[in-house]
């Protein structure tokens, strides 16, 4: 910055704040060699945002960032926040600090996602309002700036973990794209006996392996903790307890080994499993995910951003699934038997309800067709007669893939793509598949379906999230919680 | 020095202590607070806080302690899954101690003390100390789930007073008094729970393979392999809800041993 470019900066900073620094104030900063004052401008050369930071020993304060009000919510300001952290490296400094107005949610919201933790707050520390000021320290500085330089290159390793259910899973990647190793422990085994998944056996089960999981996927990759560039992990949605211990394990592995954290949000790692499987998938593209846990319909214009089209409004698809087949005395999990069923059975030998075919909208409801399914059961039963299992397995299955294939193809020509995206562990259904391939492939859509280990639960779909998320300066910092309901970022969300 | 890092969130006070392993007893430094629900979220910072206070890096800590309940459950698995991270981070040992022990340890008079941890649904978690003379605090009871009426006509029984002290006399204490009258004497709130101070003297009287005890004397490698981040486990001392009613409906008795799944309390050594 010179001094040329401060009427651009005093029009910028007085249109942020509300006690604006003086020109006079910037004036005086610009130049000193414990400063470095930076400019984000357009390709005209018109500038758009600024900050400073001041390096004393190895802390640098962040005096001020500001970018013009036109031009937010384009990832300028983290950019900035980022540019200005290379600054403070440069000059000495391992951590950045900061005070931020608490009403001013924006910026929070910047600093919280660029790993900042929130240390102190001072009271009445703006004159002019009285608000209170929240004191903000960063985590080191130098691994996150070569965390974000390694991403570029496609060289970032980075060790991913996922416990969300009733999978404990690790997996490492380099560049977001070359999996190096994906270890799955599977917990399915315990919780068959209870017809689902049981949340404080899931929680149990993630703190017996999660150690193990984590040495075996290292030891696979052959890579060793110094040669990782960040630890990621599903922060949500899930089973609250059993995220907890995937996100507590992690932040005590990040903390020691002072490597940068990247927190996942679940449902965007099984968007990306399809890339993985995919590499020239490209937005935009609507998604099914359909799991035990989640059955939404996303449209995904970048990646990154999301727009939710519809969701359950009940039961997961999977959940209705494992709900029958245990109606039907046929154990846990239910996906694979009736699947399997199904495909001897008749899938018009019963009119299974349609629920919300016609309903307008992209949603979706299956506890009415479960309702069905039992009274249909209780009916015959009553009769006397005996149950056609591969009959209703089948009836009950095509009363599923015929609402999801309809709202599928009504989100497709909603939004005008051109490919699909069928992810979760419900994609595991050939049935689905099938359908769903031929009514697409009718209207010339492309359909991608990752192979299944990567449509179940695993880390590698995290891992390649992470890539993203660590090029676009995203992180976590220490205080990070988990998080048992997380939305998908939405299409007008800041980066 | 040889700093380590004890942690403890079984209870609503989340307690870090640095204790030194050529120093049995010595207390570096030591924070606690009470923080309900929020232990995930500032337990790592609390330690980072800590050790930056004493100069320490985090990347010199030698060993790391860790409460093993019984207490909430995901409180138990907080302090243990971000122990487990730690360690396994630092290629460093992880030896847990009894949450129990570190409550027993905030009272410092000779005579028998009691815990009592709140266990939710009308029960606690009750353990039986004895603190010696010379200020060794010994354990006489192993750790259990029982009701406070149980738990009462026992101690009631003991022929000479118990401190009583923990979360369960928030709820309980009438039953105790009921039960006990002058054989009950009540450590004041503040004890209940524990802090940093009582988590490493805690960690340093844990007794089996994997303690404090058993690796300091150790080279760092064997330490690693006597105590391995990945044996560690919670004591629970109650089955999930699922398996729990299922042994009902099975008519098994409440004992549930090794056999769930989630078990109670397997894994590395009861201390």
């Amino acid at each position: 910055m010179r001094a040329a470019d401060l009427k651009a900066v005093m029009r910028i900073e007085q249109a942020s704040f509300l006690a604006p620094w003086s020109e006079a104030q910037i004036a005086e900063e610009i130049g000193r060699p414990d400063r470095a004052w930076l400019l984000a401008e357009e390709d005209d050369g018109s500038v758009v945002g600024f900050g400073g930071v001041m390096v004393v020993g190895t802390e640098a304060h962040v005096m001020d960032l500001a970018v013009d009000p036109a031009y937010r919510r384009r990832g300028i300001g983290r950019a900035l926040l980022w540019a200005l952290a290379d600054e403070a490296d440069r000059l000495g400094a391992s951590r950045m600090t900061l005070e931020v107005a608490t009403g001013n949610a924006a910026a929070i919201d910047l600093y919280l996602s660029c790993g900042f933790d929130v240390a102190g707050r001072r009271t009445s520390y703006y004159p002019e309002t009285g608000e209170d000021a929240l004191v903000l320290w960063s985590r080191p500085i130098r691994p996150h700036l070569a965390a974000m330089r390694a991403a570029r290159e496609g060289s970032d390793v980075v060790l991913a973990i996922e416990s969300s259910c009733d999978e404990t899973a690790a997996a490492v990647m380099r560049g977001g794209r070359e999996l190096l190793s994906s270890v799955v422990a599977s917990q399915v085994d315990f919780h068959a006996r209870f017809g689902g998944v049981v949340p404080e056996i899931a929680s149990r089960k993630h703190t017996e392996a999660i150690v193990g999981v984590v040495d075996e996927a290292l030891e696979r990759a052959s890579i060793g903790l110094g040669d990782l560039h960040a630890v990621a992990v599903t922060q949500g949605p899930g089973l609250v307890g059993a995220l907890v211990v995937g996100v507590a394990y992690a932040k005590g592995l990040a903390f020691v080994r002072d490597l940068p954290l990247v927190g996942v949000n679940h449902l965007e790692g099984h968007l990306y499993a399809a890339r993985l499987h995919d590499p020239r998938l490209a937005p935009p593209f609507v998604a099914l995910i359909v799991s035990g846990g989640h059955t939404m319909l996303v449209h995904v214009p970048e990646w990154g951003r999301h727009e939710v089209l519809g969701r359950t409004l009940d039961d997961a698809a999977g959940e209705a699934f494992d709900k029958v087949a245990k109606l039907l005395g046929l154990g846990y999990p239910g996906g694979p038997v009736i699947s399997r069923l199904a495909a001897e059975g008749d899938p018009e030998a019963i009119p299974f309800p349609r629920a919300m075919l016609r309903s307008g909208d992209l949603d979706v409801s299956l506890s009415g067709l479960k309702t069905a399914v039992l009274q249909y059961v209780q009916r015959e039963r009553a009769a006397g007669r005996e149950l056609n299992l591969p009959n209703i397995a089948a009836s009950f299955q095509a009363a599923v893939i015929d609402v999801q294939v309809a709202k599928t193809l009504a989100a497709v020509s909603e939004r005008g793509v051109r490919s699909v995206v069928l992810a979760g562990g419900v994609a595991a259904n050939a049935a689905l598949r099938e359908a769903l391939a031929h009514a697409l492939g009718e209207r010339g859509v492309r359909l991608v379906v990752p192979p299944m280990p990567l449509c179940t639960d695993n880390a590698a779909m995290i891992a390649a999230v992470a890539h993203d998320e660590i090029l676009r300066g995203r992180f976590l910092g220490l205080s990070a919680e988990a998080s048992a309901v997380m939305h998908l970022r939405g299409a007008d969300a800041r980066i | 020095m040889r700093p380590f890092v004890a942690i403890d969130t079984a209870t609503e006070q989340v307690a870090v202590g640095i204790g030194d392993l050529d120093d049995p007893g010595s207390v570096i430094a030591e924070r606690s607070f009470l923080a309900p629900r929020a232990a995930n979220e500032v337990l790592v910072r609390t330690v980072e806080d800590l050790l930056e206070e004493v100069g320490a890096r985090a990347s010199g800590v030698e060993a790391v302690a860790c409460g093993r309940g019984p207490g909430s459950f995901t409180g138990v698995r907080i302090a243990v899954a971000t122990a487990k991270g730690m360690a396994h981070g630092l290629r460093a040992p992880l030896v847990g101690f009894g949450t129990s022990e570190a409550i027993a340890h905030r009272w410092t008079r000779p005579g028998l003390v009691g815990v009592v941890t709140d266990a939710m649904r009308g029960e606690v978690y009750p353990a039986l100390f004895r603190v010696e003379g010379d200020g060794v605090v010994k354990r006489l009871s192993s750790d259990c789930v029982a009701t406070p009426q149980e738990v009462a006509a026992e101690w009631a029984g003991l022929g000479e007073s118990v401190v009583l002290i923990g979360t369960g006399l928030r709820k309980h204490r009438a039953i105790f008094e009921r039960e006990m009258g002058d054989r009950a004497v009540y450590a004041e709130e503040r004890l209940w729970v524990p802090d940093g101070a009582s988590i490493v003297r805690a960690a340093w009287v844990a007794e089996g393979a994997s303690t404090l005890r058993a690796i300091a004397g150790l080279s760092r490698d064997e330490a690693y392999a006597a105590a391995h981040p990945a044996v560690l486990l919670p004591v629970y001392t109650r089955l999930s809800d699922a398996e729990e009613a299922e042994r009902k409906r099975a008519g098994l008795s409440r004992e549930p041993g090794a056999t769930g799944v989630a078990g109670p309390s397997e894994g590395g050594d009861r201390s």
